[in-house]
């Protein structure tokens, strides 16, 4: 099915793609330290950008979601923002950093998710930049002169010196080896994810293959790929770099290119959850609203009133002629109200069986 | 001395119970098991059809049997969980000794063997001996249960063998003979799903026998009419044509006036009482002045709905009677079940398609157990241990002198009386937590730290097992082939399905090892299960219970076959009396006349309020094993006494407040459930738990004079409010959602 | 042999009939898809005055409350009318669904920050195989089957699928039992 396109979300994603590339132009000093050999990475990016922006934009339109995306904003920019600041550090440090939520769930899971994690941002952190020439390297001329001589490389950042280096030292080991290691992290990572995928019945029965095989597959060949290139580079002289080139680079555009459609767009959508929370916490200083039937205290006060908009923003009407609506009952109380009315309805009929 | 070695705190520390929860990432080994074995649940009389999964001989989880034509696969929450008693923390895997300031220290086998033989020896030699008893239980296979009686007559050659189906379902054992002349429920239950009218007595059906609630609905589905005869609104009486909610221990004033205006109204089966019943006139007799208004007044019921009932009941042309411990608990627990085969036989709607009674047997294999084993007078094939001929004829099967073989013995509570008065010093018990289930149990606790030497088999370390000097840790349910008699009378087969773990042996290899350092060896020379059975199925022929044509290979092929089956070719007996040949000495049915009075512990201006007893759901009677997994302990994690809001408000109790209940054995303390579902002058318990939350310190020990069940549902008790409230309610975790 | 959904099969409930043993909890427990945690819930109406308890699976509407109302599309329908629980890499755990589907059906569990619900048993059902809980039930309140099979059983039952609440009416893959000729039932 297609959708009609959102204007709005194609303007606000093509201005960002625009910024984006504008960005580019600066950072990388027009073009002056672009590296050409990295120009199909570039339109990936771009394309991912665009694409990610816009499914944003629609996504943050929706009714519910757009609460939260407002109310969490409204917070952090009110009188009282200052007091959620702490809040929101920590819990972005809780749950978006150190993703607490999943090693509840199961402590290896936890484990392996940070994995990926980890590997995939530090990866992100590295290569966007390089692919924007932002971050350049250059040999330190002297020192490539002399073949005794240890090589030192300077660091460059939109076109400023940051730091020299020599190849052979810590900083210098963790710089160029920096991508190995995201990769080996995402393996470890996603490997344990598809070894339960194909192993748990209860994943089996539910997964689909474009939904959650193929994303940890994708991860895989890209850090596969990835470290294809340094092996070949350590020990193969270069011998098969044209492939691994080409491979590495086909994975890594069809993993940027399907990242606003497919699961990685959860890693954009992550930080929601701290709208979520931010949210409860504002709703709970309002004060909790009471189940009509069992006279519990169920959720906020503000989530009920909102839940009520958005169900009639989505089309839903829960309310009778009175005003009285179904969402003033606590889940309990629904049930309890579904359990009263069926027995209402066998007793007047003069039997509960048959 | 068959005391504590160490404070209790400190034994439940090691042995538990310990909860046992399913691991949350999934049981290893579930999703590809080495073997799928169809066999049933270890719980109550409705054996269910269950798959066990094993892998690398562990159980690791469950699956529906859908084929098992009694439950087809439906099962209650302790079913669904029984798995989680196997790879239990607290399972005993060495034999145990008891030593004072050290607690439980494991031995060998051969130490424990040695001790235990030695300790019968000097006991028997010094006492005598019926002064070594055996109790028994009938979570046991009729293969074990019929060793557990050999091994009394032939190994101990103790008279006092006794068993827990004493607190079970003796009463209806008792009446049923007295009526019939055996004692099986009378039909099948697919028969309950046709029949017009139903009464359930005194069976909290719903919660202690779960699955069996599907035949009544079904029954209901068809049109029957429903009569609920129980103090508390049970869930089976919320939606029953009527409920009948009786003062605990009038039921036989409520069945007497339902025979007398059966009699007044002429709703009789003439033709049935004049030809196959006797003892009629003498019968209708008794209860020619129980009015309706008469009942009413004894029994608390609307003397309207009495009438509804009667005339519902007298009217049917199908019919069922079903009654469980509710009625049978008392001191008049026969003539209560003798009330109800009295209404029964008025109507004669037995021995025909959708027409039988029965009461609803309790533990897993209380049929097949009381049959042929461990009861004190009884002997194989529901055969009188007072018969000359009878004793002659197993005296025989088992190669012994008809002399040698022990007369009639001592029942449970007897067991404990006798401990006190110093008759008997030495104890073996198997399955059996009489300190949780037996009336009055500090009592009980007394009589066990009176004992010269007590030697227990049980799998896990149950509240009475922390007093034996010996321990030697025996094995489950699905670690031993047998078969076991369900409460329909349908013999079914228990598979073997993983090995006792290691350290732990068999029960029945205990039993034979014990019998062959006695010396009597060539007489427990079992090599398997079915060689048992075989012999158990020669003792029985003949016999009431007859499964002499019961076979292993015909139970598996038919999955299951209803005794009496007398011969190989015999498909066995679904529904009994359809040859209207009853089994008494004139081959008719008995009317047996019964008076109305009142229980032996009743109210009085000091102890003004009816306390009664019984089970929830997720509980199986001492929760020796039930207490220990996690999510049924979590489903209802300690009792609650229930109470009616006037009775409450009078008292001053408010929800949830600590109640000091008091009777003349003792007091305890438990929280206040304040509902409306149970009647203003009476007041409930579970009885699952031990020590402080025990509710049988409370009750009293007053025994039926021909069954000997004590009388736990009657007992006379004052409330006193505390003030306090220790209960926590999970209010909190309700709405997780904030 | 491989088995797939058997789209013929229905689930049938009766609260009615439910007595309050959760052996259904137990046994959703048991389900593959959520390891241990039961989705099902069963709970007494007003124990103070009566011993009725209510049970309560996924009714699996037509057009999912929950869904709509999910900021972070985490639940879906699939082909064969069976609303997912919550995609674990979306929900953000804000209760919505929670607090909006008008059975009272979706958990927050708390602790993983994630909703949980029930999906008819998928790894049972998507082969072939009833769910648990109408496997176990011992009282019939859940039952899983065909139309042909309900009705032979209980011929003075309708199945319906119509619920009112307020101004809305609300379809449902899962059948509730009625008196016979039901066409729906008001809640609110």
């Amino acid at each position: 099915m297609l959708k009609p396109v959102d204007l709005k979300a194609f303007l606000i994603a093509s201005t960002a793609t625009l910024l984006t590339l504008l960005m580019i132009l600066i950072g990388s000093r027009r073009l002056q330290n672009f590296d050409a050999a990295l120009i199909a990475y570039l339109f990936g990016t771009l394309f991912a950008v665009f694409g990610i922006v816009y499914r944003y934009t629609v996504w943050i339109q929706r009714p519910p979601t757009r609460v939260y995306f407002v109310s969490s904003l409204k917070t952090l920019f009110s009188k009282d923002g200052l007091n959620f600041v702490g809040y929101t550090l920590k819990d972005f440090l809780l749950n978006i950093i150190f993703q607490r939520f999943i090693i509840r769930r199961s402590k290896y899971r936890g484990l392996a998710h940070l994995f990926m994690a980890i590997g995939c941002f530090l990866a992100f952190c590295i290569t966007i930049p390089l692919t924007f020439g932002w971050i350049h390297f250059t040999l330190v001329p002297d020192s490539g002169m002399d073949p005794a001589a240890p090589k030192i490389y300077t660091a460059h950042f939109f076109g400023f010196d940051v730091m020299s280096f020599p190849v052979k030292s810590i900083i210098g080991f963790l710089t160029f080896g920096a991508l190995n290691w995201c990769s080996i992290l995402v393996i470890i990572g996603a490997t344990y994810f598809l070894q339960r995928r194909l192993k748990e019945p209860g994943l089996i029965a539910t997964q689909t293959f474009e939904g959650d095989i193929l994303p940890l597959l994708l991860l895989i060949l890209v850090s596969l790929t990835g470290l294809g290139l340094t092996l070949d580079y350590e020990f193969m002289h270069g011998k098969a770099y044209e492939f691994m080139a080409v491979t590495h680079a086909f994975f890594v555009i069809v993993f940027l290119v399907w990242m606003p459609f497919g699961k990685f767009f959860h890693i954009i959508q992550r930080p929601a959850q701290i709208g979520a929370h931010i949210y409860k916490e504002v709703g709970r200083k309002q004060g909790m609203q009471q189940c009509k039937f069992t006279h519990k205290e169920y959720t906020t006060k503000l989530h009920v009133a909102d839940l009520k908009k958005i169900t009639k923003e989505m089309g839903f009407n829960l309310e009778n002629k009175d005003g009285e609506s179904i969402l003033d009952y606590s889940p309990e109380g629904k049930r309890d109200l579904l359990a009263i009315a069926h027995f209402k309805a066998r007793k007047q009929s003069g039997d509960f069986f048959g | 001395m068959a005391k504590l070695p160490l404070p209790a705190e400190q034994i439940i520390n090691e042995f538990g119970p310990h909860l046992h929860f399913p691991d949350p990432e999934g049981t290893s080994g579930r999703d590809e098991p080495d073997k799928i074995v169809e066999t049933h649940c270890c719980f109550c009389g409705m054996q269910c059809g269950i798959k066990l999964l094993a892998k690398n001989n562990k159980v690791v989880g469950f699956e529906p049997w859908m084929e098992f034509p009694f439950n087809e696969g439906r099962l209650c929450p302790k079913g669904v969980q029984r798995y989680l008693q196997d790879n239990h923390p607290d399972r005993l895997t060495s034999p145990l000794i008891n030593i004072p300031g050290k607690g439980y220290v494991p031995t060998s086998w051969d130490a424990a063997m040695e001790k235990t033989v030695a300790e019968i020896r000097r006991i028997q030699e010094t006492y005598g001996h019926d002064a070594f008893a055996v109790l028994s239980g009938v979570s046991l296979s009729n293969e074990k249960s019929y060793m557990m009686g050999k091994f009394a007559r032939v190994a101990l050659k103790t008279k006092n063998l006794d068993y827990n189906g004493r607190l079970c379902m003796v009463s209806a054992g008792a009446g049923n003979k007295k009526a019939f002349g055996l004692d099986r429920t009378s039909n099948n239950y697919s028969d309950l799903a046709h029949a017009e009218v139903i009464i359930v007595t005194g069976a909290n059906v719903s919660e202690t026998f779960p699955t069996l609630t599907y035949w009544l609905w079904q029954a209901r589905d068809n049109g029957a009419k429903i009569i609920v005869v129980d103090p508390r609104e049970i869930p089976l009486a919320r939606t029953a044509d009527i409920h009948l909610d009786i003062r605990p221990g009038t039921d036989s004033a409520l069945f007497g006036a339902i025979l007398n205006y059966m009699v007044q109204h002429d709703l009789l089966d003439h033709e049935f009482i004049d030809n196959y019943t006797s003892g009629f006139d003498e019968t209708i007799a008794t209860v020619k002045d129980y009015t309706l208004a008469w009942a009413e007044e004894v029994t608390g019921a609307k003397k309207e709905k009495i009438e509804d009932a009667a005339k519902l009941w007298g009217k049917a042309s199908t019919s069922f009677l079903l009654h469980a411990r509710g009625i049978e608990h008392h001191t008049k627990g026969v003539e209560n079940v003798l009330s109800c085969i009295n209404i029964v036989l008025a109507s004669g709607r037995i021995g025909r398609p959708y027409c039988g009674y029965g009461t609803i047997t309790g533990q897993g294999n209380g049929q097949g157990g009381r049959e042929h084993g461990h009861k004190c007078d009884q002997l194989p094939g529901n055969r009188d241990i007072e018969n000359p001929e009878h004793r002659k004829y197993i005296s025989d099967v088992w190669g012994i002198d008809e002399k040698d073989l022990p007369g009639k013995g001592l029942t449970a509570y007897e067991i404990i009386d006798a401990i006190h008065r110093d008759e008997i010093k030495g104890l073996i018990s198997i399955c059996f937590n009489p300190l949780v289930s037996l009336p009055n149990n500090n009592y009980v606790r007394a009589a066990l730290e009176k004992l010269e030497f007590y030697v227990g088999i049980d799998f896990f370390m149950s509240e009475t097992m922390r007093h034996c000097d010996v321990i030697l840790p025996g094995s489950l349910h699905e670690e031993e082939e047998g078969t076991v008699t369900t409460a329909e009378g349908r013999v079914v087969r228990i598979r073997k399905v993983v090995d006792p773990p290691a350290g732990a042996r068999a029960d029945s290899e205990i039993i034979m090892e014990i019998a062959r350092r006695l010396g009597v060896g060539d007489k427990f020379s079992y090599p398997d299960s079915e060689a048992i059975f075989n012999e158990l199925r020669i003792a029985s022929k003949g016999g009431t219970a007859d499964y002499y044509g019961i076979t292993y290979e015909k139970i598996e092929k038919n999955m299951g076959i209803f005794w009496p089956c007398p011969e190989l070719d015999h498909p066995g007996t679904p529904r009994l009396w359809e040859d209207r040949k009853f089994k008494t000495a004139d081959g008719k049915a008995h009317f047996n006349p019964v008076k109305y009075h009142p229980s032996m512990d009743p109210t009085d201006a000091e102890y003004p309020v009816i306390l009664t007893t019984g089970r929830v759901v997720s509980q199986y009677l001492s929760g020796t094993q039930t207490r220990r997994i996690g999510k049924l302990v979590k489903q209802f994690a300690q009792p609650f006494l229930e109470i009616h809001p006037v009775l409450a408000k009078t008292l001053g109790i408010g929800q949830h407040e600590d109640v000091r209940v008091v009777t003349k054995r003792g007091d305890a303390i438990f929280p206040a459930n304040i509902v409306e579902t149970i009647r203003e002058d009476t007041v409930f318990l579970p009885y699952h738990w031990p020590g402080k939350k025990s509710a049988n310190q409370l009750t009293s020990a007053f025994l039926d004079p021909i069954s000997k069940i004590p009388e736990f549902k009657v007992s006379a008790c004052k409330l006193i409010p505390t003030g306090n409230h220790s209960y926590i309610g999970n209010d909190a975790l309700d709405y997780q959602s904030i | 042999m491989a088995e797939y959904y058997k789209l013929q099969e229905e689930f049938f409930v009766d609260m009615q009939r439910c007595i309050g043993c959760k052996a259904c909890e137990a046994a959703c427990a048991e389900c593959e898809t959520n390891g241990q945690e039961s989705m099902i819930h069963v709970n007494y109406v007003d124990r103070s005055t009566t011993i009725q308890t209510t049970v309560q699976v996924c009714m699996h509407c037509e057009d999912p409350v929950c869904a709509n109302v999910c900021p972070a599309d985490a639940i879906t329908k699939d082909e064969f009318g069976v609303v997912h629980t919550a995609n674990t890499s979306r929900c953000i755990g804000c209760s919505n669904c929670v607090m909006a589907c008008p059975f009272g059906v979706p958990k927050k569990i708390e602790e993983y920050d994630l909703m949980m619900k029930c999906n008819m048993c998928y790894d049972r059902t998507s082969v072939g195989k009833k769910p648990m809980c109408a496997t176990v039930c011992p009282s019939g309140a859940l039952f899983y089957g065909t139309r042909e099979e309900i009705q032979a059983k209980r011929p003075n039952s309708t199945p319906i699928n119509t619920f009112l609440f307020g101004e809305e009416t609300v379809k449902t893959k899962v059948n509730l039992m009625m008196p016979k000729g039901s066409t729906e039932l008001r809640v609110l």
